[in-house]
């Protein structure tokens, strides 16, 4: 406030905000490197709001004017999108999109790559007329697709053995070896799966689709996972990636749902907790960024800005250094150096030390990623994260089952 | 327990409060532009929530009451120069007939409580599976037992609830697969009824409300979707089939209310959809008409099953009547 008589006042500098834009997303993408990289790129300000899966997409849904883009998976657009939190993206508006690869627009790496049941990204990338979701190519979008992964399970060698003779097999998270050492993720669209794809592979359930199942279906995956928690086979759940590296640290478990970068943080259980790549194949997810639905004007402009410098290269090189691939890999490769883009995308041995995002050792020389290069990976994708038609339901047992792992309880 | 003597205990009590609400806005107790709000009204008449919601939807479709931009109701048609009161509606000294006061205090027959505790035993079922046990039920009616006895033998006539092996009260759940089903019976029986109910259908009701969507931002999906029922499809001289009709319809409508007011955005989309299907009953051959009903119910299928797995990000804690507890 100035009083409109002292005209002095008119001559000092005025003060110019700082344009700020938030970002809302899980400990997946919100990395420190990524953002303070994008700030000193983009000339604003980018705050990260860091939350897990399930409180995330929550937030998203119920308070879309609490940030201006969103980062989290394609699975969970079911939730997000049919709330009406999210805007279209404008592909016109999007300089790498004719670089983004056919994993995410197609289905598959190439047009014989199995597709994955379940939600695949591009059932869900292009917004079809009366509002849906689908895989009809249009010039609008969901949600922008960056970074992405096939996942599996860690498994202690000394109590499965190392060698191909047995392989790794999704079996393995209800094995009798791991009684009371085997913890699963505690998400629905995501450690649901990990348990369906170890019924199905031990033989004790089959399902019709496995990426749709049916009530009856989901009551007899619930009642395994019942009796095999009665007779002592978990030890836990786990939602994040600190806490299972915790679990696999702590020699807690010999089997576990995992995801890459934990391997990373892996210290005294190194030598022996081990990445699988299953003879089944894999669980994938394919993450990205969405616009909330309020963006409008310079706001929006910046959003673009940051989406862009999403595939410029540099965070894609982030992500790679995680155990993460994106959606645009020539651009990322710019921004790694030789022997890091052999080792993550190539499935060479490691040449020499790699480091992690942070700049910490993640890698040692002469180590060989498990399941080889990305596309012989990409290629044995059987399923993605999903959230079933009858999601509601599947996620309401899911969390009876997980609460009970957590107490102990006998009901 | 005695029976009340007073004709009126009979009535539902949403259709009590309706009409407390709207002799009060003829009065002019109740003034053009004032704010009505579901809990203070509910405290006046000392009910719960939901048979005010009913009674405000009731208004709504009488247009003695608009929607605005904001939360509650308004008194009267908003126009460009409305002022919303906002007072408490306790301080008005609303006028209440004694003989309705008596019958909101009478809690004699089931009929007088059955609209709610459909309502809430329809919505609680996107939560789960619940067992209904009749003594809590009785005390949160403050009705005998007898009177719950009914209205829990109405709910299982109206397949919102059955008996379990253990011979409990069992709701729910409602899955995507009964959903799928509720539609799928939809699509071949609602357009069947509309095609029987060509001749008699209140072709001057359509027309006023094919007016309306273009005039009243306010206009819901939910408010067309009622209309086209009671105009047109319940128009058809099969009373059977009109019932079944009715009967299938009755949980998908509680649950999309229950959506909206846990906060999900009303399907604006589908407003588009019933203006073209009323404009093709109004002014073209019927079989077009039942034709579009057909491709309107598939879509509307589609967004009702993408609706439902929202829910699943819902909290449970306090969605629900304390009488129900989850299985």
């Amino acid at each position: 406030m100035y009083e409109a008589e002292d005209q002095t006042q008119l001559a000092a500098p005025p003060h110019v905000q700082r344009r700020v834009l938030r970002v809302l997303g899980t400990s997946i993408t919100l990395l420190p490197p990524v953002r303070d990289q994008a700030r000193a790129d983009l000339g604003f300000d980018i705050v990260f709001e860091e939350m897990d899966f399930l409180d995330c997409q929550r937030q998203a849904a119920m308070r879309p004017d609490g940030y201006d883009v969103y980062e989290q998976c394609f699975h969970n657009l079911d939730i997000v999108w049919f709330w009406g939190a999210l805007q279209p993206i404008d592909i016109a508006r999007i300089a790498e999109w004719d670089n983004i690869s056919d994993l995410v627009k197609l289905g598959g790496v190439s047009k014989y790559a199995g597709r994955g049941l379940g939600d695949a990204p591009v059932k869900k990338l292009y917004i079809q007329p009366g509002g849906f979701l689908g895989s009809k190519p249009s010039r609008h979008i969901s949600m922008l697709p960056t970074v992405h992964n096939m996942d599996s399970f860690g498994f202690d060698a000394r109590v499965f053995g190392t060698g191909t003779d047995p392989r790794p097999s999704w079996a393995w998270l209800l094995d009798r070896r791991a009684k009371g050492r085997i913890a699963l993720v505690d998400e629905p669209a995501i450690g649901f799966f990990d348990a369906a794809l170890a019924a199905e592979a031990s033989g004790e359930l089959e399902f019709a689709d496995i990426g749709n199942m049916t009530i009856d279906e989901i009551n007899a995956l619930m009642k395994l996972l019942e009796r095999k928690r009665v007779e002592g086979y978990f030890c836990g759940t786990w939602r994040g990636g600190e806490e299972a590296a915790s679990l696999a640290e702590a020699g807690s478990v010999a089997v576990q749902s995992m995801w890459s970068p934990v391997y990373g943080k892996l210290r005294a259980a190194r030598p022996h907790f081990i990445e699988a790549a299953p003879t089944e194949g894999y669980r994938a997810w394919h993450g990205g960024a969405s616009l909330s639905r309020h963006l409008r004007g310079a706001v929006l402009d910046m959003a673009y800005e940051y989406l862009n410098w999403w595939l410029s290269g540099f965070a894609g090189a982030v992500m790679a250094r995680q155990g993460y691939y994106i959606s645009n890999p020539a651009r990322a490769r710019d921004h790694l150096c030789p022997e890091e883009w052999a080792y993550w995308y190539e499935g060479a041995a490691a040449a020499r030390d790699l480091a992690g995002p942070t700049g910490e050792t993640t890698v040692k020389a002469g180590e060989r990623r498990a399941g080889g290069a990305y596309t012989d990976r990409a290629r044995k994708i059987v399923i993605w994260n999903t959230v079933m038609d009858e999601y509601n339901y599947a996620a309401r047992a899911w969390d009876r089952f997980v609460r009970r792992v957590q107490d102990g309880g006998e009901a | 327990m005695i029976r009340s003597a007073n004709p009126l205990a009979q009535e539902p009590r949403y259709e009590l409060i309706a009409r407390v609400l709207r002799e009060n806005i003829a009065a002019g107790i109740l003034p053009e532009g004032f704010v009505l709000l579901e809990g203070p009204i509910a405290t006046v008449m000392q009910t719960s929530r939901v048979p005010v919601q009913a009674a405000l939807r009731q208004l709504l479709e009488e247009r003695l009451i608009s929607r605005f931009d904001g939360r509650g109701y308004l008194v009267g048609r908003v126009t460009a120069g409305t002022v919303p009161i906002r007072r408490d509606i306790r301080e008005l000294d609303l006028l209440i007939p004694p003989m309705v006061d008596d019958a909101l205090q009478t809690r004699g027959t089931w009929r007088h409580v059955y609209d709610e505790v459909e309502e809430e035993v329809a919505s609680c079922q996107i939560f789960g599976e619940f067992r209904i046990v009749e003594t809590e039920l009785a005390e949160h009616l403050g009705v005998s037992r007898t009177v719950v006895r009914d209205v829990l033998a109405r709910l299982q006539e109206r397949g919102l609830i059955r008996k379990s092996a253990a011979s409990h009260w069992i709701a729910g759940p409602l899955t995507a697969r009964t959903v799928s089903d509720k539609f799928e019976l939809r699509g071949i029986v609602e357009p069947a009824a509309l095609r029987l109910a060509a001749p008699h259908i209140r072709y001057a009701e359509v027309e006023d409300l094919l007016e309306r969507i273009e005039t009243d931002p306010a206009i819901t999906p939910q408010e067309m979707a009622d209309a086209l029922m009671e105009h047109c499809i319940a128009q058809a001289p099969n009373t059977a089939l009109v019932e079944m009709i009715r009967s299938n319809r009755l949980l998908l409508s509680a649950v999309d209310r229950a959506l909206i007011r846990l906060g999900l955005p009303p399907d604006e989309d589908t407003i588009e959809q019933y203006q073209t299907l009323l404009d093709l009953i109004s002014r073209h051959p019927i079989d077009s008409a039942c034709e579009y009903l057909r491709d309107h119910l598939s879509i509307t299928a589609r967004r009702y099953l993408a609706r439902m797995k929202i829910v699943a990000v819902i909290p449970e804690a306090g969605a629900f009547a304390p009488y129900l507890s989850p299985q």
